[in-house]
């Protein structure tokens, strides 16, 4: 599992590769609360190389996108989603509630 | 019919989920199933030994999780076996996918991604103690 933080002039691109379940999803968590307690609420999560992303990891990607967009402060728009992970995503009734792109660059692009 | 057992015994340290992960996918795979379906069943076993590990072990990583492959005719059959407390999943209720998600209380995800992946999911109560669930999902079935 492996995270990258690039801070944009736009946004925070966050890129995550690797396994995500119940033993990592606090550092997922905790990258995205550093963006926030940052200030930064504009948020790209590019999962290209994502090879599992359980309920601890959503759970973790829908409190940040709670939090990002309360008082329509920003977003957590999403990148490059593998096809398994985009069933998942679409089975936890997420996916037709956020933004997402084919790629980092187009996702970065539309804030 | 039933085919031999395949097991893998881990302690309850979250870490070990990805061993999991893996001999299941493995197992899942050898079976005939689609890379769609071998995904399903990982995601399915990764929540239901979460559950075992973070419920019914309550964090502590020296308990023992047991997970179990075999078939059953057409059928991949998955077991978790954990020795912690007992855990009452009727009790967690489903996440209401309804809400929007600002209102959405995401708990009980685990056991709603369990229940939608497979085709069936059992939950019981060994004599000796622990839980014990129980997962079925055919071989080229609906999801495939």
């Amino acid at each position: 599992m492996q995270i990258s933080i690039n801070h944009l002039k736009r946004c925070d691109l966050i890129a995550l590769s690797g396994r995500f379940d119940s033993s990592n999803a606090h550092e997922l968590q905790a990258a995205l609360r550093a963006s926030m307690d940052a200030g930064v609420f504009r948020i790209v999560l590019d999962l290209k190389d994502v090879t599992f992303f359980g309920s601890a990891a959503i759970r973790a990607l829908v409190q940040a996108y709670k939090e990002c967009r309360r008082w329509n402060r920003g977003d957590v728009r999403l990148a490059a989603i593998p096809e398994r992970i985009k069933e998942v995503l679409d089975l936890a009734g997420i996916l037709p509630l956020v933004q997402i792109y084919d790629d980092a660059v187009l996702a970065v692009g539309s804030f | 019919m039933t085919s031999t057992q395949h097991e893998i015994c881990v302690t309850s340290e979250l870490a070990n989920l990805a061993n999991i992960g893996v001999f299941v996918s493995e197992r899942a795979r050898l079976s005939g199933m689609s890379e769609k379906q071998v995904f399903q069943v990982q995601m399915a076993v990764d929540e239901a030994c979460t559950n075992a590990m973070v419920h019914a072990y309550q964090g502590d990583p020296e308990g023992e999780v047991r997970v179990c492959c075999y078939l059953e005719g057409n059928e991949f059959v998955v077991e978790v076996v954990d020795q912690g407390q007992v855990f009452d999943a009727t009790a967690v209720p489903e996440p209401d996918l309804g809400k929007p998600i600002e209102d959405r209380d995401i708990g009980g995800l685990g056991l709603f991604f369990m229940r939608k992946l497979m085709d069936s999911v059992v939950f019981a109560t060994p004599s000796e103690g622990g839980n014990q669930v129980i997962m079925r999902k055919r071989i080229g079935g609906r999801s495939s």
